[in-house]
């Protein structure tokens, strides 16, 4: 593989959307979105904050999966539950109520 | 060589399946009836009123052959049209039907199974020539060979319908363009005995939920040429179940996000990069039979000029 042409894609998982927190609501139409396989919260966070999303100002996220918090990469997840990329995960974000160390959750 | 595995799979129940095959062709009788009529008209041509051709004597001039005629010194004189024949056409269509998990979260794999059922019905009453069957997902196998006969019988439906599972941990559309290619080359090896003198013509109708990896939409891409210079015609149906109760959105307003080499996230529509040039999206099956027909009416408008 040639290194200098633009990063091979990546596998990529469905996400659904959802948060309890009336003031962060995604319209209908952004709840679902493709996003790499590979992403952590911190990731996700950028994505959720970004002008195309909630347009935030870098709110840091939580995001739980099945009610337990997500601390790894999403394609992680899947494999530790036996579930393959064909699955639609509903990921409900939160406002992260601790302070964020992005070097180390990235 | 083609690579259809043949898995030891699990099916589903014969007589679930036999009451499935039932409920769907009584269900969409009409709507199977309708397609027939549609497509007899797109598929059979009957008498050609067309004037076409070269010949040293004829109805029409072809003007367009009138420049070179001058210009070679009156020798090149075939500029003459006359009336076509239209020629008996054979056809091969293999209904693609996508048996991975994905088809099963939602209800898009219930509309693939019942919009199969009412094609399957449409082609065995139009009698234009083979039906066949493939699933696919991270596998690609046969569930209705092209030389099996005609879906007239409740069994043989039910046979089919028995390999849809949604069980498969994959959606590998580049395998299922592979495999479609070889078994399409095949089976005209057979019809024709290598002759290729009869008009065969060969049409893949792929029917999924329309999510493939987007990393796989460039690999496509050869795949979608070789399948044209072959003549196999591909058309992708994409099962959008958008349903508020479910909580599915439709694929059309489906999003990639991707991060930049600066790291940044950037967000395009899914559908942006799908590769397949022909492609129907739809949300009710009463919209399959006008929607195939307008579809496959453009594409036989296009190859014919
Ligand atoms: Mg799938």
């Amino acid at each position: 593989m040639d290194q200098h042409l633009a990063p091979e894609q990546g596998a990529q998982v469905k996400v659904t959307f959802t948060t309890p927190e009336t003031d962060i609501q995604l319209p209908e139409s952004k709840r679902q979105l493709l996003v790499p396989a590979d992403i952590r919260r911190y990731g996700l966070s950028r994505i959720l904050n970004s002008e195309s999303m909630l347009d935030t100002d870098g709110i840091p996220f939580d995001f739980l999966v099945d009610g337990s918090f997500l601390r790894t990469s999403l394609e992680d997840y899947l494999q530790a539950n036996g579930l393959s990329l064909e699955t639609n995960l509903t990921l409900q974000y939160v406002r992260s109520l601790i302070p964020p160390t992005y070097e180390a959750s990235f | 060589a083609t690579h259809i595995t043949e898995p030891e799979k699990e099916l589903r129940d014969f007589s679930e399946a036999l009451d499935m095959w039932v409920s769907f062709q009584n269900k969409t009788q009409p709507l199977s009836l309708s397609l027939s009529s549609q497509l007899r008209l797109i598929l059979t041509p009957s008498q050609s009123t067309k004037l076409s051709g070269s010949f040293r004597t004829g109805k029409r001039l072809n003007i367009k052959k009138i420049i070179p005629y001058i210009a070679s010194s009156y020798k090149r004189d075939k500029i003459w049209m006359r009336r076509s024949i239209p020629s008996k056409r054979a056809y091969q269509i293999l209904l693609c039907v996508d048996d991975s998990s994905s088809m099963g979260d939602n209800s898009s794999g219930p509309l693939a199974l019942e919009s199969l059922v009412m094609m399957a019905r449409a082609l065995t009453m139009l009698e234009v020539g083979q039906v066949g069957v493939l699933g696919f997902g991270e596998d690609v196998f046969v569930a209705h060979a092209l030389t099996d006969p005609l879906f007239s019988s409740h069994d043989a439906g039910a046979r089919v319908l028995q390999n849809f599972t949604f069980r498969q941990q994959g959606t590998d559309m580049c395998r299922l363009l592979r495999t479609t290619i070889d078994h399409f080359r095949e089976a005209r090896h057979i019809q024709t005995g290598g002759s290729g003198s009869e008009d065969l013509w060969q049409l893949a109708l792929i029917l999924s939920d329309g999510l493939v990896q987007s990393k796989d939409h460039a690999r496509l891409r050869p795949l979608l040429r070789e399948a044209m210079e072959q003549r196999v015609m591909v058309v992708f149906i994409v099962m959008d179940d958008a349903n508020t109760q479910t909580g599915n959105h439709s694929v059309l307003e489906l999003k990639e996000a991707r991060f930049g080499a600066d790291g940044m996230p950037v967000i395009h529509r899914y559908l942006d990069s799908f590769p397949f040039p022909y492609y129907l999206i739809v949300h009710h099956l009463e919209d399959l039979p006008g929607a195939l027909a307008a579809l496959l009416r453009t594409w036989f408008a296009e190859v014919n000029s």
